[in-house]
């Protein structure tokens, strides 16, 4: 058990007054800025990065990774109070978090997502700790084509995530795809729908399309409503401000599910906490009894999601310390900050900085904690904010959408990106088309493109790159096995009338 | 303290620059935005941070600096912030990259140059490396295009997108040989990377603080350096040229800019500031830290440079088949 004895090391190195201190700032950070929508850990990150050249690394290490997990517990908040998803990765939160807030729940839907942070959360952190080499050499076997099938599994999710009308659904979901093709062409590098604006080379930033068209169509769907009655039910009494025994029954499947999905994904670089929240929230409307009443406020379609993106740290921990890699913004710039110090992450590192890959997952295990211990009793404080009359509510939602989206590129066009994705929000609102297709769609569309792309290039256009690779051809099994669920249960259900009969 | 500082700075500055006398004309009276096109995190953004804090622990100015990202359009959104809305701004300058002279080529929506925005240092000089996975059998560059010259189009490169430096490198080196090679792009180096040393590709041209690792853990081989000389770190690397192909040397520039219509005093002032600058230990650690080579050129060297390089890249441009906006 030589890990066993590095680890206490770890405890050793973290539980030092000093290493505490940073754990405690970073993770209180990190529950700051994720709650805050726009500002999000990587440009936390970058900010306070000349601040900690003072600092001993592995005390700076400990904060800023505090940072990057501490704002995945922050980020659910805003989802399920007012529809405005604080990290990206929390927009999935949104589709029940907000239905139960408007159900007079916020507080056991803060209360669950704050758990299940806390479970998949620690989850990643001992896959992180026991299997990290031998998963590093899975994400490197993980190519395009892999990336591919991944994707396809993900699009197959439309069809759970469709509302009444599947072609509402699809019609939703190529208008995702649609903007998600917009801006530069990699491969080309030739300009798609950029009508041309510069500003539109880059593509459109994915907090202006969520934020528009949760937040903001939200808030002019409700602006209809003349009279204020339409006030959002404050949580009443304990009961409604943690969650209950049976909601934590509810939940045991999505905490697993959320931790094994959101750890695998997060070890491969390429994808991210968006996809990982998207594909747990699938499987659990999949194996649920009652998957009709998701999206209106069930207590499973929050704690998977937010489950599966704080496990992705841990997941996106393994790359980046173990082979160098990092999977998105918020680990690239953890990476740039570790060389900065003069700490070298790669196939080496955990021999040769022992004291410092240990006490930085000893101080995952205190953080999490801390985490847990800071969010519980913040919940029936956030959710005061529900008092507030609908004619401060809303221009307040109003407010920190456009002072968050500004404050990611700092342009006034995405500003008025927002106002065109509020107003789509609200066109699609009114026409009943659903919204989860149409983010399903963007957040996927860009890599699965590039990944089709990237494959055909090294097979010289042989499709049967796909299916000849075992793991993309089990992910394409899938995707086609969900595709055609619903015609199973249609006919599963014709059956049963056959038989009654 | 803080004055000083400042006088002894002012001393520096006179016994140090050979051009003190118009230098005087200008000293910043207010924080200074200093402008990146990439977001927070990003290359510029890390090496704008990394020069204010070191501007700041070396005490080299008498105010702040303070970073501003603007993002979109590959850098045309910051070049066109810089010629609309600051010009003649005597207290906001800009990281320029490559890009700031290759995106404006490729894209008309791109609406300014390079040539519309004033050239003030250039700083450092980016190298890279030729690299393969460790077991494969390409000992030398000559090993892998002759091996790339047998199968035509079944090697293939990990890169970014076309335009940037791995692709002209690439375009070089097949009009120079004759070989060909698939090149297949990825938006982040992590990916490119991780599709190397996954064996889906064969080749990448990679930063040496990327590759360092990889090397030393026996992952990766390096068969060339892309740079003018060899690199301190691999002293038996050859570079391209040195391994026997004759092909211009394709320079990953990073360096300075301000807005247009400022007053030469002001350049006089940065380029002056700049020269010290680059000689302070944490500018000569953050080189090493890096792998980075110094760079440095006035700024009438640099809009020199900043043509030839325009120019060249167009003409590769247009010999890979890449449509020019201008």
């Amino acid at each position: 058990m030589e890990g066993f004895g590095y680890l206490m090391q770890g405890f050793a190195v973290a539980l030092t007054p000093y290493n505490l201190l940073w754990c405690f700032i970073g993770v209180f950070l990190g529950t700051v800025i994720g709650v805050l929508p726009g500002l999000g850990p990587a440009a936390t990150i970058a900010m306070l990065l000349p601040l900690t050249f003072k600092m001993e690394p592995t005390g700076a290490v400990i904060m800023l990774a505090g940072i990057y997990y501490g704002s995945k517990y922050g980020g659910s908040t805003t989802s399920i109070l007012l529809n405005v998803p604080g990290e990206s990765a929390s927009v999935v939160t949104c589709f029940d978090g907000y239905q139960m807030a408007r159900r007079g729940r916020a507080g056991a839907a803060l209360g669950i997502a704050a758990i299940a942070s806390f479970v998949a959360g620690t989850f990643g952190v001992v896959g992180l700790m026991l299997v990290a080499p031998p998963l590093a050499r899975f994400a490197l076997s993980f190519s395009s084509p892999e990336y591919f099938s991944l994707m396809c599994l993900g699009l197959a999710m439309v069809v759970l995530l469709a509302g009444k009308s599947m072609i509402k659904a699809l019609l939703a979901m190529l208008v995702g795809l649609w903007i998600a093709g917009m801006g530069t062409d990699l491969f080309t590098s030739t300009s798609r729908f950029t009508f041309g604006h510069a500003e539109l080379l880059d593509g459109v930033d994915f907090v202006v399309v969520a934020i528009g068209i949760f937040a903001l169509g939200e808030v002019f769907g409700n602006m209809e409503v003349r009279e204020g009655a339409q006030m959002l039910p404050a949580p009443k009494g304990l009961r409604n401000l943690l969650p209950t025994w049976r909601d934590l029954k509810d939940c045991r499947f999505a905490f697993l599910n959320g931790s094994l999905v959101g750890f695998v994904i997060g070890v491969l670089p390429g994808a991210g906490s968006t996809i990982a929240s998207f594909i747990s929230y699938g499987i659990e409307k999949a194996v649920s009894k009652h998957p009709e009443k998701f999206g209106t406020g069930v207590v499973e379609g929050v704690a998977a999601p937010e489950g599966a993106n704080n496990a992705e740290t841990g997941g996106a921990m393994v790359p980046l310390l173990t082979l160098g890699i990092p999977g998105s913004g918020t680990t690239a710039i953890l990476l740039a900050a570790f060389i900065l110090w003069g700490l070298r992450p790669g196939p080496l590192m955990i021999q040769d900085n022992p004291t410092l890959f240990w006490g930085l997952v000893a101080s995952m295990y205190i953080g999490n904690v801390m985490l847990l211990i800071l969010n519980l009793p913040l919940i029936p404080l956030f959710a005061q904010i529900l008092r507030l009359p609908t004619y401060m509510l809303y221009p307040f939602i109003l407010g920190i959408s456009i002072v968050g989206v500004y404050s990611v590129s700092g342009s006034l066009f995405d500003t008025w990106m927002l106002a065109i994705f509020g107003l789509l929000g609200y066109a699609m609102r009114k026409l009943d088309y659903p919204s989860a297709p149409l983010i399903l769609g963007f957040v996927l569309g860009d890599i699965m493109e590039r990944a089709l792309r990237q494959s055909l290039m090294m097979s010289q256009g042989d499709l049967t790159i796909f299916v000849s690779r075992p793991m993309s051809a089990t992910m394409l099994f899938l995707a086609v096995l969900i595709l055609l669920a619903p015609l199973f249960r249609k006919a599963n259900a014709l059956r049963v009338k056959a038989i009654s009969s | 303290m803080k004055s000083r500082y400042g006088v002894l700075a002012a001393a520096l500055l006179l016994a140090v620059a050979a051009a003190p006398l118009h230098a005087q004309g200008f000293k910043p009276s207010k924080p200074i935005e200093f402008m990146t096109h990439t977001g927070p995190g990003g290359g510029g953004d890390v090496f704008a941070r990394g020069i204010a804090a070191a501007m700041e622990k070396e005490g080299l100015m008498p105010v702040r600096m303070q970073v501003v990202n603007k993002t979109g359009g590959g850098g045309a959104t910051a070049m066109a912030y810089l010629v609309n809305e600051k010009k003649g701004d005597t207290h906001i300058i800009a990281v320029f990259t490559g890009l700031w002279f290759t995106n404006p080529i490729m894209r008309k929506e791109a609406k300014f140059t390079m040539k519309d925005l004033t050239p003030v240092v250039r700083l450092v000089l980016e190298p890279a490396m030729v690299a393969v996975k460790n077991d494969a059998p390409y000992k030398s560059l000559q090993d892998f295009i002759d091996a790339a010259k047998q199968s035509p189009g079944s090697l293939k490169q990990s890169a970014g997108s076309l335009g940037s430096r791995d692709w002209i490198v690439r375009q070089l080196l097949m009009t120079n040989t004759g070989a060909n090679w698939a090149y297949i792009s990825f938006p982040g180096g992590g990916e490119r990377i991780a599709a190397l040393l996954g064996g889906h590709v064969n080749m990448m041209v990679i930063e040496p603080q990327e590759a360092g690792e990889h090397i030393r853990a026996g992952n990766l081989r390096v068969i060339a350096t892309v740079s003018d000389k060899r690199l301190p770190a691999f002293p038996d690397v050859p570079t391209i040229q040195e391994a026997g192909f004759k092909i211009p040397n394709v320079p990953q520039v990073r360096g300075i800019v301000a807005p247009p219509g400022v007053p030469a005093e002001v350049v006089a002032y940065w380029e002056d500031l700049f020269a010290r600058f680059i000689k302070t230990p944490s500018w000569q650690k953050y080189l090493a830290d890096n792998m980075f080579q110094d760079g440095y050129m006035r700024s009438a060297e640099l809009a020199k440079f900043g043509d030839q390089f325009s120019d060249t890249t167009r003409e590769i441009l247009k010999a890979g088949g890449v449509k020019v906006a201008r």
